[in-house]
């Protein structure tokens, strides 16, 4: 009872399917930098007010966006250290054009983002296409970066200092809010948002992921791999340009320590989010999320009066530990899902019956003796067969066709159709299109002259449910009621069609909660779900009553019914166990009835069975 | 009756005496009372460049000492020589509203529009050594034109017409856009200019780093042996140009100008032959102007900004000859 009701009541289940999701990489980073905020807000009696936030808004701005370019080049695979040195660049050209040479704002920041394009070419055609280790060369790249700002500013500090921009633009781009909000950090935001849109909802943004994933991967996939790098560093130097003219416009002035470390605090702000340093993995969230952290620290330990040195190695023990989690999470997350992600249900099954007994309907026999076997090395995996009005039998193959043995001795066979998946369940409709539900692809209709329509791949997405449900994954079994309504079952919603096999049935042993028989009403051609039992087999008894169903789950030697009525609560009888597993249930069609059984993988050259009375009376 | 009298006469006397002898002294409660308990738990906040070095870790420490004997508050922002950090320690100080800021400034220009707005917030600031282009409150520190124009002199006078020397000279600045450094830049400028015997061969930036000051001036001595001196921005910075030209055998030849608080790493650098000569603005004097300020300004009824008032603190020569224990300050002096 215990027992039942842990494995009832306890949502392990809920917790694997949360990890699966994407966004649970960004759990921890989320969780620290709250506590980071309510400790501080706490500690800092400024921390929380309009005019602190404020401050800590404008030099997100900033900083966010020099993380937000290290993450793209990231993510793309690489790595860019020159981040610092293009913003002090910029800093510099901003101040040199609004401040000595007395160019409109607009004309600079042309400038400045020419900058960026000059900047981050050199450093995606070095690394992009003549293929460079990004490391050496960005650490390349930020020395002579730097030096040429040396050098420049060397010139240019008496002429900066004595000749101040009076251009109201200027100063609102350093100064003014918009609806209370800093200016500058109205503008990355809108940044960041376009560039959530890209890397999650766009062609691109999937192509710089992948080429960061496993680059010779995308290559094969005819992803233009040079050009996607040499971008992520263009891209990189112009967020980090664009920062340092807002810089420019907020202070208004540059010093020898402008810039100085930023690519450290930038990295350690990267990887604390929780983008992946080995490419492939991030998101602006995780910028934006690293960011804030790393401000809101050394800000808060500044104003705690903390020594600048403490301060420094503070932030470098945080960005060891950052990258430690972050190798260990990558490890170990699979792992840690597996082992989450299983979540047995309990199911207490009936005493099995007994096979020794004489009379028992599961005694050994000889009543197939005389069973003639159809197809005996010809096709392979069956699974589910069914016979039309003119006794001719249809079954699917392992290699994605429907096989037809032509009645009345089915000794002929010709290919009926070709469908590209393995076909699961059938049955046919009233107008006579055979139904077929196919692993991995959806519910599929044949109509008699050999014409294959996709009749649905998704169902509607169940209100509480962490997963996307909507997919079908696995269409297992089908059956027409009476009234047209069709119904088929699914055997998974949390497993791919690839990896599911293993893990179900691991799962199966003591079962598995995976399934839904699914309702599809046919003029609408949508699906809904009508039925969550653990069924990954489902049969409509449409020759006794039209509220029968019954399903089994799968890897499990359970048959139960379930009951289906209109306006009352659906009820599931167990109606019967069996010694074995089996996939497909076929019942009462031109009063003969079958069962085919899936035979292991191993020896799975087995030929589709036809069985007399096999199906003992429930 | 006379005896009466006399009597009284007397007794009057002895409770005069009494009297008098109670009310020997005066209290001073009028001038002592609103001093100390005005000033009890004031909050005054200083933003160095850094911590850690003699300037810095010397202001703080006669600060700190009279803020702990007056019971007003004494914190320090450490930005570590990021003028970003500096800023969001303004920023962030603003927000704690402290009666005074202190602010040591990197250059002329960044902290200035942050320094208004502390002002515009009722918030005195007094700026320290290294003032920006905007006056606030108070500035207490060296009139660095006139440390220039003193520094300029004396290599006019080791290296120019009468010295019979090559008249070469390099310039080692330090932060570029500083107070110290465009100031003092003027001031070379204007005094060279009256020379034309000088000849300045090299002008770099040395960002107040020894090893940088080392390096170009390892450079300058290859490309021009007969340098004749060097004028720097800071001691601690040009104590690496001293290496340099001690590390090339040039140490009679080079003459070093350059200015600093004073400390006695800064004389003993003299005495080592690395520097050749200081001009001092006096740390622990600064030190006392400082905290002089400090209790004016928090006494002072007038609002933030309204009265500006400048003290450049006085200047001395340290050289060979005239470095005495006495002038020469250690940390622990000032504790």
């Amino acid at each position: 009872m215990l027992t039942q009701l842990r494995y009832r009541y306890f949502p392990d289940h809920l917790i694997g399917e949360i990890l699966t999701k994407r966004w649970i990489d960004n759990a921890i980073p989320f969780l620290v930098l709250l506590v980071a905020i309510v400790v501080f807000g706490i500690l800092l009696p400024g921390f929380l007010t309009i005019n602190g936030l404020s401050d800590l808004g404008r030099q997100f701005a900033e900083f966010g966006l020099i993380v937000l370019g290290l993450t793209i080049v990231m993510i793309s695979g690489g790595i860019d250290l020159s981040v610092a040195s293009v913003y002090t660049l910029a800093v510099l050209l901003s101040l040199i054009c609004v401040n000595v040479e007395g160019w409109p704002v607009g004309l600079s920041f042309l400038a400045v983002m020419a900058l960026g394009v000059v900047c981050g070419s050199i450093n995606g055609y070095l690394i992009g296409y003549l293929r460079l280790r990004a490391f050496l060369t960005t650490l390349v790249t930020l020395i002579i970066f730097r030096s040429i700002y040396d050098i420049v500013f060397l010139r240019t500090s008496t002429a900066i200092i004595s000749s101040l921009s009076d251009s109201d633009l200027w100063t609102f781009i350093g100064e003014g809010t918009v609806l209370g909000i800093p200016f500058t950090l109205v503008v990355t935001a809108l940044i960041a948002i376009a560039w959530h849109i890209v890397l999650s909802r766009t062609r691109p943004g999937w192509r710089l992921t992948a080429v960061g994933g496993a680059r010779r991967s995308a290559y094969n996939a005819g992803i233009k791999v040079r050009r996607t790098v040499c971008a992520a560093y263009i891209w990189s130097s112009v967020l980090s340009a664009l920062a340092g003219f807002l810089f420019a416009a907020r202070i208004g002035s540059t010093g020898a320590d402008t810039g100085v470390g930023l690519e450290v605090s930038a990295l350690t702000a990267a990887v604390l989010g929780g983008n992946s340093l080995g490419g492939g993995r991030g998101s602006v969230a995780k910028a934006v999320m690293g960011a804030l952290l790393v401000l809101i620290v050394t800000d808060s330990l500044t104003s705690f009066g903390v020594s600048g040195p403490i301060n420094s190695t503070v932030l470098g023990c945080v960005l060891i530990a950052a990258v430690f989690v972050d190798m260990r999470f990558l490890r170990n997350r699979d792992r840690w899902l597996s082992k989450v992600y299983v979540s047995p249900a309990y199911l207490s099954l009936p005493p099995p019956p007994s096979a020794l007994d004489p009379t028992s309907p599961y005694a050994l026999n000889d009543k197939l003796r005389s069973v003639e076997v159809i197809g005996l090395g010809q096709i392979e995996g069956p699974e589910d067969v069914i016979l039309d009005h003119e006794d001719n039998l249809y079954c699917g193959t392992r290699h994605g066709d429907i096989v037809r043995f032509f009645g009345p001795d089915h000794s002929r066979h010709e290919i009926f159709a070709h469908i590209g998946g393995h076909p699961l369940g059938m049955a046919f409709d009233r107008k006579g299109d055979l139904l077929v539900c196919i692993g991995g692809m959806g519910l599929y209709a044949v109509s008699p002259d050999k014409t294959v329509t996709k009749l649905t791949d998704e169902t509607n997405r169940s209100w509480l449910s962490v997963v996307d449900d909507s997919r079908l994954r696995l269409a297992d079994d089908v059956d027409v009621t009476p009234d047209g309504r069709v119904y088929f079952s699914e055997a998974t919603v949390r497993y791919e069609q690839e990896d599911g096999r293993p893990t179900l049935s691991r799962a199966g042993a003591t079962a598995a909660s995976f399934a839904t028989i699914l309702g599809q009403a046919p003029p609408e051609q949508s699906s809904t779900k009508s039925c969550s039992r653990m069924a990954s087999a489902c049969r409509e008894t449409g020759n006794r009553s039209s509220s029968l169903k019954v399903g089994r789950a799968p890897s499990s030697a359970i048959i139960s019914r379930v009951q289906k009525r209109v306006g009352s609560r659906r009820s599931s009888i167990t109606c019967l166990a069996t010694p074995t597993t089996s996939t497909a249930l076929r019942m009462g069609a031109i009063g003969r009835r079958f069962w085919a059984c899936e035979p292991p993988r191993s020896t799975s050259r087995s030929p589709c069975r036809t069985f007399a009375d096999a199906w003992p009376s429930a | 009756m006379k005896l009466r009298m006399v009597l009284a006469i007397a007794l009057g006397l002895v409770f005069a005496g009494g009297a008098l002898a109670e009310d020997k002294g005066l209290d001073n409660h009028a001038k002592r009372d609103p001093y100390y308990e005005k000033l009890k738990g004031k909050k005054v906040l200083f933003v160095p460049l850094a911590m850690g070095f003699d300037l810095t870790e010397g202001w703080a420490a006669i600060m700190r000492r009279q803020a702990k004997d007056l019971g007003y508050t004494f914190e320090i922002r450490d930005p570590n020589w990021s003028t970003d950090a500096g800023t969001r320690a303004i920023t962030d100080a603003i927000a704690q509203k402290p009666d005074l800021l202190i602010v040591h400034n990197p250059d002329l220009q960044s902290y200035a529009k942050l320094e208004q707005r502390a002002v515009q917030a009722g918030i005195k600031v007094l700026q320290v050594n290294l003032e920006t282009v905007n006056p606030t409150d108070t500035y207490i520190g060296a009139d660095w034109v006139k440390v220039g124009l003193i520094e300029a002199q004396a290599l006019v006078d080791h290296c120019g017409k009468e010295s019979g020397k090559s008249g070469k000279v390099a310039i080692l600045e330090g932060q570029p856009t500083a107070a110290s450094n465009l100031y003092e830049l003027y001031a070379y400028n204007h005094v060279f200019a009256d020379h034309p015997e000088i000849q300045v061969v090299a002008d770099q930036a040395a960002t107040y780093d020894p090893a940088k000051a080392r390096a170009i001036t390892e450079t300058v001595l290859q490309q021009h042996p007969d340098l004749c001196g060097i004028v720097g921005n800071w001691d601690n910075q040009d104590v690496g140009a001293g290496a340099a030209v001690q590390a090339a055998g040039k140490s009679g030849q080079v003459f070093i100008v350059t200015s600093g608080g004073g400390s006695k790493t800064g004389c003993d650098n003299i005495s080592k032959g690395l520097l050749s000569e200081i001009v001092s603005y006096d740390v622990p004097l600064q030190g006392d102007a400082l905290n002089q300020a400090i209790v004016e300004l928090l006494l002072s009824p007038a609002k933030a900004g309204t009265v500006q008032t400048t003290y450049f603190t006085p200047l001395t020569l340290q050289t060979k000859d005239t470095i005495s224990p006495r002038q020469c300050w250690t940390l622990d002096d000032l504790k």
